[in-house]
């Protein structure tokens, strides 16, 4: 299987990184990492654990302050810059382990962030989000801490949404979780896809992500070892195999 | 780790001593007492720089233990005549030290903010025993109205009422203080102390008692302050409660952290720095009268200055001033090229083992056994619990149900230091060694957890036996020639591999690695493989890795565990064509595009 | 009988003005993680700012509505001076630069006010006891006060609840990378939420000002209660410091009474006890 090189900075990018390396302590964990991201694509980022996938996600949205390399969102170099910062630029962040706040109710959660999109644009409403997560609405008055994992995934996503981002970064988006809401997860963000918004997603059931998302990146040791479509996926199961599996 | 003062700190103590020596020569009656309070004071920071710069504990109490020193010379000495100077110092530092056993014994069950609470809090209350009560005059303070003699024979041979020799007692007590605190750092003693310090999750799981190390430390320290305290009373004659408020246990914090904490010369210079500038700032005529009727305003401008600018204090800028010069490690001797004999390992085996977190299991009824001398793999997707599982075996986390076993021997529920002392290493998932030693204090450390004991005062009698297994080990894993070298700065693959070195140089011969080949580039995993192969003749390794290639290339068996259960265990060739494995790993069928 | 009486009021009076000190130090170390202990020095300052504010204006509450926006301005200038820098720094290095500012601080008290204790004026519409028994009376000013104080603490309760603000401080005490996460600025939260423990210790130091008069060494004695509490309630409760500050109060009321020897050391005996039972204190997170 081939590396594809690194794709030029298209004008319809919403997300550029080139040359990223990270390093936590003297461990290097990314080694110049190339990631791009179309405006509404749908890119998955796989690979086993420990391989850099969190990371670079840390690096994107600037938890993490990558030691070279460059950041571009919607155009506007944003290296180095604050997570605060890179997040009201447009990016969406659902952490593995959902980040959902303990002590606030799932209503408090939901609207934490909640404010208008580029351009003013308000895609998405609490109302909206209740609508496609009937449960979180039963759910409203309860702690963070008092939900399923299935429940706390879903309103990590919709406190994401609420901020109406352009870009969504999902972190292990399905774990953990039992069939049914892994389908419920799987179909949002094929809602969330239509309307325009670009998402990277990592996930491990590779049967999913291969229907759901446009191209595929492969990690391994902190670096970009695969990246192409899923019609190229499918045509060399020993290497995925060999990638992804035992 | 302590070292040696650099010779332009030598030569500038050198130069103070001297200064030291000659005032009752040429200075007035005030400068003869103003100094020797200066001495008092710095060798009571000295005492606290033991706690808070070499073993870590921020005492928010210490100047109860000074208090008590000067108060116990009030309670032996009668009321018209002298005390004997051996009595009355030797009563402040037992009573002091006594004082330190009672408070430690419970401080020491706690840490960082709570400990200096509980200290605080000690502190207060002796403050408030001398002051509330009336078990030595209250409020008012007491007097000791004949200060001490040492009289042999009839003849007086020291009278502390005579103020040069009573300034030349207290400056040769810094000294010797000074040179006996540091022949401690120095030792064992000191160096699992600083270990502590530290790293104290490491010190535990290589087998260090910690509590009890604390404890020693924190009596010691007490001691010496209550000997500070004794001269102190003394000096004046008087002994008030004030002497140990929480106000004046700040200020020694300050002093030791002014002065640069660790370096045992550091707080003395800070004591004695502050005390100066204190007293600078009270003379008018120096600083003109704005200064010197607030004087407080500058002493508190120049600590929050020194925070700020000076993190490591004024031991660090000397040291920064003064030309690096490293102390050299001594040469280890690199052992006889003979091969290392065939030994049987342990046996390590699980039965049911189990843990939960509230109503979430992490672990679900393992059983399992690692045979010795082999290569074993733990891999699993995430979450799978196999941190917590390693937790399980190696103490660090007691478990909900089930039992462990090294051999035969059954070791369920028990602390991390004790199953280190039989056999039983292991490493972490982030790199844990201690970053500010070097590599061959590190080892050292290790090393010394083959005895740790806290009464180990003296490095000769295992010398022999640590250097040879500190050598050893180094030279297995590659790094001999790296000894002098500071840990945090060797390369990712370099500090895995000190960790391994450190596992070896313990003694352990069950070492169980947690991740040990992340962030590697390709060829330091090959060296740590290459080098896990070669230590199964003598050890039985464990290790959970997500690498495949190198899991493949290293391990006799793997076990594979998901959601806290075993999935499966075996040989590489049988795990890789499991199904369940290969589902848990992939997710829904196995082959991708197969079911579309 | 009304004895007893009298020194439950004096100890839920004492606990109350305790509680307005310690939420602002259980706030300031259960967001931002700094250990401060200039923190008493903020209650002195208020009962001194309380004297000069009501000679000149007259009326204690005047003061303390000038005071409390004074005191607001003035933590934030104290944080982005000198707070800031201690957010990457240990907690040894924190102790040492706050309490340097002790030293300042007091320096300031004393060139300006001097040494000698001062009292400052109850407003004099509030000047009478209350007959709460046939024989024994209470001053109405203090009753006042605790009415304050209860309407201060439901009032926080109600920020931290219900209010944006009040979200933001909920979450950036569980988890203040998140917060960065979702586009909110921690540092200027940081800086906001230092000035309002600072503005809650001058409230306390304000509003006790007429009962306790104003001398060099009160803010001490409110400092180390304030972290006893905050030990007891839990790190970061409001509702912790308020249980634990109750606590505080009538264990030292009944102290003075029971055991006048020890009663200063009661607050350490109960804060031992409750270490014993629950290390994380009684509200906190383990």
């Amino acid at each position: 299987m081939s590396l594809a090189a690194p794709a030029p900075d298209k004008a319809d990018d919403i997300l550029v990184a080139a040359g990223l390396n990270t390093f936590y302590g003297p461990s290097h964990v990314l080694r110049d990492v190339n990631f791009r991201v179309g405006r509404g694509e749908t890119v998955t980022l796989l690979g086993r654990n420990g391989m850099g996938k969190t990371t670079l996600l840390r690096t994107l949205i600037g938890l993490v302050k990558p030691k070279s390399g460059a950041i571009r969102l919607d155009g506007v170099d944003v290296t180095g810059a604050r997570a605060c910062v890179i997040a009201r630029a447009g990016m969406g962040f659902v952490p593995e382990g959902r980040g959902i706040f303990p002590n606030l109710t799932v209503e408090e959660n939901l609207v934490f962030a909640e404010r208008p999109g580029r351009n003013g644009r308000r895609d998405w409403s609490r109302q909206a989000v209740y609508d496609i997560f009937p449960r979180l609405a039963e759910r409203r008055t309860n702690w963070g801490n008092q939900l399923s994992g299935g429940e706390q995934q879903m309103l990590t996503i919709g406190r994401a949404l609420l901020a109406n981002p352009e870009i969504v970064l999902i972190d292990e988006a399905t774990e953990g979780l039992a069939p049914k809401v892994r389908e419920l997860i799987w179909a949002t963000l094929r809602v969330i896809a239509q309307k325009g918004v670009a998402i990277v997603v990592v996930d491990k059931n590779l049967e999913d992500l291969v229907e759901l998302a446009d191209r595929h990146v492969i990690l391994a040791k902190g670096e970009v070892v695969f990246e192409g479509t899923s019609a190229q996926l499918r045509a060399d199961p020993e290497f995925v195999k060999r990638m992804l599996g035992v | 780790m302590l070292k040696r003062p650099p010779l332009s700190v030598a030569i500038f103590f050198a130069l103070l001593v001297a200064f030291f020596f000659v005032v009752p020569v040429f200075g007035g009656a005030y400068a003869v007492k103003f100094c020797t309070r200066l001495l008092i004071l710095a060798a009571f920071v000295l005492s606290l720089d033991l706690l808070i710069g070499v073993t870590g504990l921020v005492s928010f109490g210490h100047a109860a233990f000074f208090g008590v020193g000067a108060y116990a010379v009030y309670f032996v000495s009668p009321d018209d005549e002298a005390a004997n100077v051996f009595v009355a110092l030797s009563a402040g530092a037992a009573l002091a030290g006594l004082a330190a056993l009672v408070v430690g014994a419970l401080a020491m069950l706690t840490r960082g903010f709570y400990f200096i609470m509980v200290t605080l809090a000690a502190g207060q209350m002796i403050f408030s025993l001398f002051h509330d009560t009336d078990i030595a005059k209250g409020s008012d303070g007491a007097y000791v109205n004949v200060k001490p003699m040492l009289v042999i024979g009839g003849a007086s041979l020291v009278d502390f009422s005579n103020r040069s020799q009573f300034y030349y007692v207290c400056l040769a007590s810094l000294a010797i203080l000074y040179f006996t605190l540091y022949r401690l750092v120095r030792s064992p003693f000191g160096r699992a102390l600083q270990g502590m310090r530290v790293n104290e999750t490491r010190m535990a799981a290589m087998g260090f008692d910690s509590y009890r190390f604390k404890l020693a430390a924190f009596v010691v320290s007490g001691a010496v302050a209550g000997y500070a305290g004794a001269l102190f009373a003394c000096l004046d004659g008087f002994v008030t409660p004030e002497l140990m408020s929480w106000q004046q246990s700040g200020l020694a914090i300050m002093m030791v952290v002014l002065g640069g904490g660790g370096t045992l010369y550091g707080p003395i210079l800070g004591a004695l720095a502050y005390a100066s500038l204190e007293e600078l700032l009270k003379t008018e005529s120096l600083v003109g009268p704005f200064l010197a009727n607030h004087w407080r305003l500058g002493t508190g401008a120049t600590l929050i200055l020194a925070v700020l600018l000076m993190p490591e204090g004024l031991a660090g800028f000397l040291r920064r001033a003064a030309r690096k010069r490293s102390e050299t490690a001594p040469a280890l001797e690199a052992p006889a090229k003979a091969a290392r004999p065939a030994r049987r390992a342990k046996a390590l085996s699980t039965q049911a083992l189990a843990r939960s977190f509230g109503g979430v299991v992490a672990v679900g009824g393992v059983t399992i056994r690692f045979e010795p001398n082999l290569v074993h793999a733990i891999i699993g997707p995430n979450g799978a619990g196999k941190t917590t599982f390693i937790n399980l075996l190696s103490g660090a986390t007691p478990p909900s149900a089930g039992r462990v076993k090294i051999d035969d021997l059954d070791v369920t529920g028990w602390p991390a230091h004790r199953i280190a002392r039989h056999g039983l290493g292991r490493s972490f998932q982030r790199t844990n060694i201690f970053g500010s030693f070097t590599v061959t204090e590190n080892c050292a450390l290790a090393a010394q957890a083959r005895a740790p004991s806290p009464l180990r005062l003296i490095d000769a009698i295992y010398r022999r036996r640590d250097e040879a297994a500190m050598a050893h080990a180094l030279a297995v894993v590659g790094l001999a020639d790296r000894a002098g070298a500071i840990a945090s700065q060797l390369s990712n693959g370099e500090q895995r591999q000190l960790e391994i070195a450190m596992l070896l140089a313990s003694g352990a011969d069950l070492i169980i690695l947690d991740e040990p080949l992340a962030g590697m580039g390709l060829e330091e995993t090959q060296r740590v493989v290459a080098l896990l192969r070669n230590l199964a003749t003598d050890h039985t390794i464990i290790l959970v890795e997500h690498d495949m290639d190198a899991v493949f290339a290293a391990a006799d068996t793997l076990t594979v565990l998901v959601q806290g259960r075993l999935l499966a265990h075996g040989a590489p060739a049988e795990i890789r064509s499991n199904e369940a494995v290969l589902e848990a790993y992939l997710g829904g069928p196995a082959k991708p595009g197969a079911a579309a | 009988m009304s004895l007893y009486f009298v020194q439950i009021l004096n100890g839920l009076q004492y606990g109350l003005v305790v509680f307005l000190a310690a939420s602002g130090l259980t706030l300031v170390f259960g967001v931002l993680g700094v250990i401060n202990l200039s923190h008493g020095s903020f209650y002195m300052l208020g009962a001194y700012a309380a004297l000069t504010l009501t000679s000149l204006f007259g009326d204690i509450f005047v003061a303390l509505a000038l005071g409390l926006p004074l005191a607001f301005l003035f933590g934030m200038a104290i944080e982005w001076l000198f707070i800031r820098h201690l957010y990457a720094r240990d907690h040894l290095q924190q102790v040492l630069l706050t309490f340097a500012l002790i030293l300042i601080f007091n320096e300031v008290q004393q060139s300006v006010w001097g040494n000698n204790p001062l009292s400052i004026p109850t407003p004099p519409y509030l000047a009478r006891s209350v007959m709460i028994t046939g024989a024994l009376g209470y001053p109405v000013y203090r009753i006042v006060l605790m009415a304050i104080c209860v309407a201060l603490a439901l009032a926080m309760v109600f920020v931290i609840q219900k209010t944006r603000v009040g979200r933001l401080i909920r979450a950036a005490e569980s988890n203040r990378e998140m917060v960065e996460a979702l586009g909110f600025d921690s540092r200027i939260l940081f800086r906001l939420v230092f000035a309002a423990g600072v503005a809650l210790a001058a409230a306390a130091g304000i509003l006790a000002a007429p009962v306790e008069s104003a001398y060099p060494g009160i803010g001490d004695r409110v400092l180390i209660t304030s972290f006893v509490v905050v030990v007891i309630g839990g790190i970061g409760s409001i509702r912790g410091a308020f249980v634990g500050s109750l606590l505080i109060g009538l264990a030292d009321a009944f102290g003075k009474v029971l055991v006048p020897q020890f009663s200063s050391v009661i607050i350490y005996a109960l804060m031992a006890l409750v270490l014993a039972l629950r290390p994380a204190g009684l509200f906190g997170r383990a």
